[in-house]
């Protein structure tokens, strides 16, 4: 059986739509009734990609002020690892008989 | 020459509400992992709008976090879409109504 994603064909809840556009509505609603003001922007000789790099490792000599984001770049680390070692558990088969059985129903079963 | 906030934060509402729909209606796992992205990116169009609002860039550094941690649960995400598929030979979320079987 194949379950690739479809064009949902299938009647949908009009109240999920209906609390969709609600949510859009009132957010709308809050951000043009809202005054921000002249934005202040980055200056046109600054070096943006320089600044992040800066910034991202907390040394100084960055054109546009940041935050020091070490410790978050660091605790990243951490996080993708785990992430990874979690996939990997979650996807490693335990009973290592069949190879790959391509996708396709092999007929054992699914009750393991 | 520059946007106003306004149509960056109305941008990013609307991803949102379309992630929102996604995640309310759709009962594809895989799906829900696009629509979860959506909701994600929406927050990040509102870090770099503000980011570039006040001229600082933490913003921006902060959505480079957000995508990392995105990619992360979106790894963990398709790892579980596997389990899924293995015990119930389909990706539809509502099968799995329970924590074992």
């Amino acid at each position: 059986m194949t379950s690739r994603p479809r064009l949902a064909t299938e009647k949908l809840n009009p109240v999920q739509g209906l609390a969709a556009v609600a949510l859009f509505i009132v957010l709308a609603l809050v951000f043009v009734t809202v005054q921000f003001g002249p934005s202040t922007g980055f200056s046109p000789d600054a070096h943006i990609t320089a600044s992040i790099g800066y910034a991202l490792f907390n040394l100084a000599g960055a054109d546009v002020a940041s935050e020091g984001m070490l410790a978050a770049f660091e605790i990243i680390d951490v996080v993708l690892v785990a992430a990874l070692v979690g996939a990997v558990l979650l996807a490693r088969r335990e009973n290592t008989e069949p190879a790959t059985d391509g996708g396709q129903d092999v007929g054992k079963g699914g009750e393991d | 020459m520059a946007v106003s906030m306004q149509y960056y934060l109305l941008l990013s509402a609307a991803i949102f509400c379309i992630g929102v729909f996604g995640v309310l209606s759709r009962r594809n796992a895989l799906v829900f992992l696009m629509s979860v992205e959506l909701m994600l990116n929406a927050a990040n169009i509102n870090l770099v709008a503000f980011s570039y609002h006040w001229g600082n860039l933490t913003g921006q550094v902060f959505s480079l976090f957000t995508m990392a941690l995105a990619a992360a649960e979106v790894a963990v995400g398709i790892g579980i879409i596997l389990v899924l598929y293995r015990n119930f030979k389909g990706v539809d979320v509502t099968d799995a109504t329970t924590m074992r079987w």
